[in-house]
């Protein structure tokens, strides 16, 4: 139903005033970094992982609720459609294949956007039409006017004037190469008004040439219709510009309908994608009533007409969200409500719609656990019974255990792990899903398990880390996990500070795969490599960060550190639904990586 | 002997809608070096119980009889003066939603100390000196001592409430909702913390949370609460593997398991009753599968039912009805 693919959300990092006038490199708190899943329809797929790794960004970009950085969203594109547009994403050295991609997208992607980029041909186009459409839309009415024996004395001409004014301009403005814009109308509208004011100029031109003399009215020939005919003339002023955006809009239309053009509307769009918040003491406004706030949506989407209607709508989504009787609920305020109901009545208010799809951000981590169970089992109710379509966005592993049919981990912008429930929480391959199932608490004192506790905070998403994202934290991390210069120098400067080992002197950082080490006073370049290289065999058990060294090399009298390559897990299909990013797994037929100890 | 004993305690509130009876009868006690869970819904007098203790109830609210023995002293008749004694020195408490009751305009060195310097006749660096250490003791680097606290997440945020309430080295610490807005990754650093800290200064801990899993990995004994009584106590690993009370067991039932089978578990039907006129007879029978004739009429006392444990409820039949003589007139 949902696809999502290389969805990105990055939030613009402010520098203040001074940085942005220094031109200093623009810096993004990347929220979300290419994310790709699917969602089937009537499935319930889980987005889990620690606040901050992207989660709630992905689902609100899901929903157009904050602008996508990059990627699509695809709503119901079919099986066909998709392939083409795969395989035209794929190649893209292939001419016209981005012709075809955009083409998709432009159908099924909610996040598309016509970009306004103009490549040189098309500013010649763009510049030819604009001079096209003002020669014809003033010229070609002037000169049929100029024919006329006496110009602007007939009210019905000078009306005809306007209109033909308008509607040549809106069709000009309606072929290609020019494209909808939001500002279009506005602009064609001032545009007509200004011709119709200075009509008289070329008509009074066309006249004389006509009738004999050229441009024999000169300046007053702008004066001369408005004295000639002024109500007509303010009709005139005032139907062109209807006329223009008018016809403008129609012919896009049509051509957008004929042509594949049709982008996806996203109002139609919002009736059937909803949201259950966090938060039911903060998302219901305390000042409406359950009514007002479940029949908001009715009223903002124009789907009743009636009060009759929208009342029995309003206790229709009541009765399904389980607040029975709805008569009672209806004109309770929030805080007449415990937070069991309030989280109903935000169901009621996405219900109201008939959606095909909610996406629920924590709908029951601010609830008691005695009311939990309820909140999730009329979802899943609500499901059999609606055929929804749930994003189900939690930290609560036990949770997604429990209601998820898919689940996808996040960790800092990406999904490292993706697979059903079973496959995810029975068999987690990636080290952060082991460590993350490790430390959920159980309610059985007799099942406390080994807990992986990861050391520190994830880290800050402006800086991401090397390689794989996850390496800093990882207890499994190797060689080509992403240990950079500065993460092994530290680690180095450690080893130097706590170990039985010689002073290895002052540690440099000169690129981000090497590190170079300046022997101390007294001891010499080849021994301070031996010994460098006995801490590192004997440490790198514990230190993880020692495994990202290659090798250590004495180059004149100074050691040099050289670095493993690294590179970023890609997600790799594992099996049959399962997709797991991280260097220790390798795709079904190859080689295992060789995993030090 | 026991460290904290707590005997029949009664908390009410004057509400302009009626009296609250908050906590009502609540016995329970500590042992030294022990770890005891207070386990309920919310709106069960779990907080109002430690803020009791603390005698830091709000002024609407009052202790109306029992008592309060901490290390043999009743914290119920201390005066106002002694009491200031006992807070932070022997028993300290760290606060729900404690991320967000930092000063935001003072470092925190400073704020760390400022119990040191209001308990004990200490100087002022001496006293950040001692900042410093009880910064290192909860794993945050002591270079961060002239930090404020909006410089710190929410998980070191929760380190440095752990240190404040250490500052005086009390016996028993209070732990209201330590981990409850933290992340499960940040919750396990901060219960490995807790569990640490109770093992390296010996310190009793009373631990306040909802979540039942939490108690479960990091108590010695829990008492279940609802609607201001307490329900069942008993050793954590028997009431979780063997819950008696029906509450019980619809708690334990309500959560779901990741090392479990994949099944939706069970809701407690109902809310939790007004405490205004809280429901006569046994409290929880409204809400109870088992309910029958008796629990409508009668009130259960908290009896021993087994080995260690206690239990309010007349499924058992060793369990008697609450008499009307113990029971002071005013509260009921």
């Amino acid at each position: 139903m949902i696809r999502v693919r290389d969805l990105r959300v990055w939030y613009p990092l402010r520098k203040g005033l001074f940085g942005e006038l220094l031109g200093r490199k623009r810096e993004w708190v990347r929220a979300v970094d290419e994310v790709s899943f699917d969602i089937r329809k009537g499935e319930v797929l889980c987005l889990v992982g620690e606040s901050g790794c992207g989660k709630t960004s992905t689902g609100k970009a899901i929903l157009q609720l904050v602008e996508a950085t990059g990627g699509d969203v695809f709503i119901e594109v079919p099986g066909a459609e998709f392939e083409r547009f795969r395989e035209a994403s794929s190649n893209p050295q292939e001419t016209g294949s981005e012709g075809i991609a955009d083409e998709i997208r432009r159908k099924y992607s909610i996040t598309w956007k016509e970009t306004a980029r103009w490549s040189v041909p098309e500013v010649y186009a763009f510049t030819a039409m604009a001079e096209t459409a003002l020669v014809l839309a003033l010229l070609v009415p002037a000169a049929v006017m100029g024919l006329v024996a006496d110009p602007f004395t007939s009210s019905w001409a000078t009306l005809g004037f306007g209109l033909a004014v308008g509607a040549i301009l809106g069709f000009v403005a309606s072929v290609p190469p020019a494209r909808p814009w939001r500002r279009s109308p506005m602009l064609l509208a001032l545009l007509s008004i200004v011709l119709v004011i200075f009509a008289g100029i070329p008509t009074f031109y066309f006249w004389g040439i006509a009738h004999g003399g050229l441009g024999s009215l000169g300046g007053s020939a702008i004066a001369l219709p408005w004295e000639r005919d002024l109500f007509a003339m303010l009709l005139s002023t005032g139907f062109a510009p209807i006329v223009a955006a008018g016809t403008s809009a129609l012919l896009f239309d049509i051509r957008q309908r004929t042509g594949g053009l049709g982008g996806i509307r996203m109002r139609g769009l919002r009736r059937r994608l909803q949201l259950i918040f966090q938060d039911p003491y903060e998302s219901l406004n305390p000042k409406q009533s359950v009514y007002e706030i479940v029949a908001e949506p009715l009223l903002v989407n124009r789907i009743t007409r009636n009060p009759e209607e929208t009342t029995a709508l309003v206790l229709a989504a009541l009765r399904d969200a389980g607040l029975r009787p709805p008569q009672e609920f209806m004109f309770r305020f929030p805080h007449e409500l415990s937070g069991g109901q309030r989280q109903r009545v935000s169901i009621a208010a996405a219900l109201v719609l008939q959606p095909d799809f909610i996406v629920a951000d924590e709908p029951v981590s601010m609830l008691d656990v005695s009311i939990r169970t309820g909140i999730l089992q009329l979802m899943m109710d609500l499901r059999a019974s609606r055929g929804l379509t749930y994003l189900f966005i939690t930290h609560d592993l036990s949770l997604a255990w429990i209601i998820a049919d898919r689940i996808a981990v996040m960790y800092l912008g990406k999904v490292v792990e993706l697979g059903t429930a079973e496959q995810v929480i029975g068999q987690p391959k990636h080290p952060y899903t082991r460590a993350l199932i490790s430390v959920v608490p159980s309610p059985d004192p007799r099942k406390k398990g080994e807990r992986i506790i990861l050391k520190g905070e994830r880290p800050d998403p402006v800086n991401i880390p090397t390689g794989c994202r996850f390496h800093p934290r990882c207890p499994m991390a190797f060689e080509p996990c992403g240990w950079n210069a500065a993460e092994v120098a530290d680690e180095l400067r450690a080893v130097a500070s706590s170990g039985p080992w010689p002073a290895l002197g002052e540690i440099a950082v000169t690129d981000p795969r090497a590190i170079s080490i300046h022997p101390p006073p007294g001891a010499s370049a080849q021994s301070t490599a031996e010994a460098l290289r006995a801490a590192i065999a004997q440490d790198r058990g514990t230190r993880l960060a020692l495994k990202g060294v290659a090798d250590v090399v004495v180059r004149g009298d100074s050691v040099v550190v050289m670095l493993h390559e690294w590179s970023e897990p890609p997600l790799l299909e594992l099996g049959p639904e399962n997709m797991v990013a991280c260097h220790l797994v390798t795709p079904p037929g190859t080689e295992a990586a060789a995993v030090t100890a | 002997m026991a460290l904290l004993e707590v005997r029949d305690l009664v908390v009410e509130f004057k509400t302009r809608a009626g009296t609250v009876h908050a906590v009502d009868h609540a016995s329970f006690e500590l042992k030294e070096g022990e770890a005891l869970g207070l386990a309920g819904e919310s709106g069960c007098g779990k907080t109002t119980t430690a803020l009791a203790m603390m005698r830091l109830l709000p002024s609407n609210g009052r202790i109306v009889t029992g008592s309060i023995n901490l290390a043999g002293r009743d914290l119920v008749r201390a005066s106002e003066t002694s009491m200031q004694r006992v807070r932070w020195k022997k028993l300290s408490i760290i606060f729900q939603g404690a991320m967000n009751s930092l000063n935001p305009v003072q470092r925190i060195g400073r704020q760390i100390a400022e119990p040191i310097l209001l308990h004990e006749a200490t100087a002022k660096p001496e006293a950040i000196e001692r900042a410093g250490k009880l910064l290192e003791l909860v794993g945050i680097s002591r270079d961060r001592i002239n930090d404020y606290p909006h410089e710190f997440s929410g998980g070191m945020r929760q380190r440095v409430m752990i240190a404040m309430a250490l500052a005086c080295n009390p016996s028993l610490v209070i732990a209201d909702e330590p981990v409850t807005a933290l992340d499960v990754m940040i919750q396990a650093q901060i219960l490995e913390l807790l569990e640490r800290l109770r093992r390296e200064l010996g310190l009793s801990m009373i631990l306040i949370s909802h979540d039942l899993s939490v108690l479960a990995e990091t108590c010695e004994r829990v008492a279940i609460m609802y609607a201001g009584k307490i329900v069942e106590t008993g050793p954590v690993v028997d009431v979780f593997s063997d819950p008696k009370h029906p509450y019980t067991q619809g708690l334990v039932a309500a959560f779901p398991d990741v090392r479990g089978p994949r099944v939706m578990p069970e809701a407690i039907p109902g809310d939790v009753p007004s405490l205004i006129s809280p429901p006569a007879g046994c409290v929880f029978h409204p809400r109870c599968k088992f309910a029958f004739e008796r629990c409508t009429k009668a009130e259960p006392a908290l009896a021993e039912i087994g080995p260690g444990r206690r239990a309010a409820c007349f499924l058992f039949p060793e369990v008697p009805e609450v008499s009307e003589s113990e029971i002071p007139a005013e509260t009921r």
